[in-house]
């Protein structure tokens, strides 16, 4: 439908824009906050330009300590945070590939019922299972550690599903070109498999990096040693000081910082991601 | 020599399904066998049967003397083409015709020498870098026959490879494939439902009918002498004249009113078949019977008259007549035509076996 409509063509822009003025008015605000001292934010008005204690509370907070009662400076806990989500990401994207290959390829027994009590556990988020989790989690002393953070999460019977239809789009006249050419299971899996759902991959790689970067009561239950803080769980922390004001500056700057890995993720691999999520050459 | 040699091989899928009885088939070095047959019948359980893709339930499959049944498809040294091509997508056309040969862990310089051998052979060569995406439909089946030709196998298999080319498009590549085979001497199988595709390809042809082998021959064979009246049909376009009717003292007596003489030792009913191309118009005197014309097709060269057989009694069985040249025949206007007995074909009604002449 093309219209030659001033006014409509206005009035679209006009909504568009104030669409985005909206989403990024709170991301403005926050940035503006972090280059306050402390005190403006609770003061009570809100500033809406920038102030002069920019530098000082980025440095501080990224490289010195976060401040609000954590210790640790931003850039650790971010590397914490980047090796779980990485962690979940990978792990989640391996094992569903890994679970879908069998599913969707391979005659077993039972081969329906697996699928099914796969995808039942859609059902079980850890939110859920948490205190059983937490204790088997203990149990295997993994308490504090980086496989404590990741493994209980990688189980993923979404990514599973999706790479199940993905695998069951692929003609079977190819699985079998490829068996007459030679190429065993694994060979099938890496030469043809893996290649042929590469934007799938990266499509789940953004959301699944998205989701472990923004764990947070997993996280908060299992880790207890800053060692191991992750940053968006941190971020709740300081918000909870018990004495004296909360520095709202520092807080503004570490819930930015938080922001930037998933939002370069995301600017990165756009391209794959909406292939991956639009079209399938097959 | 006897390169590929099918032993009583019979197929039931896991579902129950009866698909093929029993297939028995030798085939000799560098023969092309063509399997036809309409839609349904079981030759590309047949084929796959032979490439190893599906179980074999009965029966045994020898290859070169050796028994094949239990060898995975990689290892009875066959090469496929399947009907979409099955090319890899992600894959350059140099990587699909390497994939195999890689596998198989050929050298990389010799892989490279066979594949551009090949590839000059189908004119591929100004191909070998692009995407199957970007090839259109007859280079991409050339493309798949290229990565069965490079693996040098010692049988090839093909299901219906020219289905989904234009009609012009498949003349061109049905005589390719022949002058391959011939120069490559490969035995090879090939599985069409396209009769003229299989009468031109073929040096023996194999015509299935619901998993049965009604008849194994050549070409000419099948045309000529065919065994029952399915592969009479089947065979020649447009297919043969097929009439129920009864073998009596007097002759063939098709209907009440017409009876084409014929002394015969067999008595009762059979099926009476003649091809539109030998039947011959004539004049009132002279003529077996009369056509009561239904339609006329004119094809320039040649004439197909649709119509049915006129009696006193009436308008009675169909018949197709073929003539060469423009004829233009008035619909609903009577024709007189002979029918030579030399080309007449007798099949019992009961048995649908050809009787002896
Ligand atoms: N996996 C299967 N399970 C059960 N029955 C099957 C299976 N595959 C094919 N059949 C049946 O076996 C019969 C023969 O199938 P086949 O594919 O060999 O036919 P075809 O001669 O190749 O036909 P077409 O010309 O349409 O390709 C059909 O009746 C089909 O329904
Ligand atoms: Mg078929």
């Amino acid at each position: 439908m093309i219209e030659n409509r001033p006014w409509l063509t206005f009035a679209s822009h006009a909504t568009l824009l104030m669409g985005i003025a909206l989403v990024a008015l709170p991301v403005w605000m926050a940035l503006v906050a972090s280059t306050h001292p402390a005190s403006a934010f609770g003061a009570g008005h809100i500033p809406l330009w920038f102030g002069d204690a920019g530098a000082e509370t980025w440095g501080t907070v990224l490289f010195e300590k976060a401040g609000n009662g954590v210790d640790t400076p931003v850039w650790f806990m971010m590397l914490n945070s980047l090796i779980m989500a990485l962690g979940i990401t990978f792990g989640k994207i391996a094992i569903s590939l890994l679970s879908a290959y069998a599913i969707v390829f391979f005659r077993f027994p039972f081969r329906n019922l697996c699928f099914w009590i796969i995808f039942m556990t859609l059902m079980l988020p850890v939110e859920v299972r948490i205190v059983p989790t937490y204790e088997v989690v203990a149990n295997l002393d993994l308490l504090n550690s980086y496989t404590g953070l990741t493994l209980p999460l990688i189980a993923s019977a979404t990514a599973t599903f999706l790479f199940r239809q993905c695998f069951l789009s692929i003609p079977g006249e190819l699985v079998e070109a490829a068996r007459m050419d030679g190429a065993g299971p694994w060979r099938f899996f890496f030469d043809i498999l893996l290649p042929l759902s590469r934007t799938n991959i990266a499509a789940l790689f953004v959301i699944l990096f998205i989701y472990g970067w923004n764990q947070y009561l997993w996280p908060l239950l299992i880790t207890t040693d800053d060692a191991y803080y992750t940053l968006v769980m941190s971020i709740k922390r300081m918000l909870s000081v018990t004495d004296g004001d909360i520095a709202w500056n520092q807080i503004m700057a570490t819930t930015l910082l938080a922001m930037l890995p998933p939002v370069a993720v995301v600017i990165g691999m756009q391209k794959l991601f909406v292939k991956g999520l639009v079209d399938s050459e097959k | 020599m006897t390169d590929v040699i099918l032993e009583k091989v019979g197929k039931t899928y896991p579902n129950g399904y009866h698909a093929i009885p029993s297939v028995d088939l030798s085939i000799e070095e560098g023969e092309f066998i063509v399997l036809v047959g309409p839609s349904g019948c079981g030759k590309s359980t047949l084929l796959r049967m032979v490439a190893g893709l599906e179980s074999i339930s009965t029966g045994e499959l020898r290859i070169r003397g050796e028994r094949m049944n239990e060898k995975e498809p990689a290892e009875r040294d066959i090469a496929m083409v399947f009907q979409n091509y099955a090319l890899y997508p992600h894959m350059s056309v140099y990587d699909n015709m390497a994939y195999g040969l890689k596998n198989r862990g050929m050298a990389k310089n010799l892989i490279e020498e066979k594949v551009s051998d090949v590839a000059a052979m189908l004119g591929l060569t100004e191909l070998l870098q692009r995407k199957p995406r970007q090839l259109s439909g007859g280079q991409r089946q050339r493309v798949a026959m290229g990565r069965a030709m490079v693996r040098d196998p010692k049988v090839f298999l093909f299901d219906e490879p020219l289905s989904n080319l234009d009609a012009k498009l498949r003349v061109q590549m049905r005589v390719e494939i022949r002058q391959l085979q011939r120069k490559l001497g490969t035995t090879t199988l090939y599985v069409t439902h396209d009769q003229v595709e299989a009468m031109t390809l073929a040096d023996r042809l194999v015509v299935l009918n619901k998993g049965k082998a009604e008849q194994i021959g050549t070409p000419m064979d099948l045309y000529n002498k065919p065994a029952t009246p399915f592969v009479a049909a089947f065979i020649g376009s447009p297919s043969m004249n097929l009439i129920d009717a009864n073998l009596t003292e007097q002759g063939i007596k098709i209907s009440e009113a017409l009876t084409l003489p014929l002394s015969h030792q067999h008595r009762g009913g059979i099926v009476w078949g003649i091809r539109p191309e030998h039947l011959e118009v004539s004049d009132e005197h002279n003529a077996d019977f009369a056509l009561r014309i239904l339609a006329v097709e004119s094809l320039g060269a040649e004439t197909l008259i649709h119509g049915k057989v006129e009696t006193e009694l009436g308008n009675g069985d169909p018949m197709v007549v073929r003539l060469s040249g423009p004829h233009l025949p008035d619909v609903n206007s009577l024709m007189w035509l002979t029918a030579p007995v030399l080309h007449w074909h007798l099949f019992d009604a009961k048995t649908q076996q050809r009787l002896r002449d």
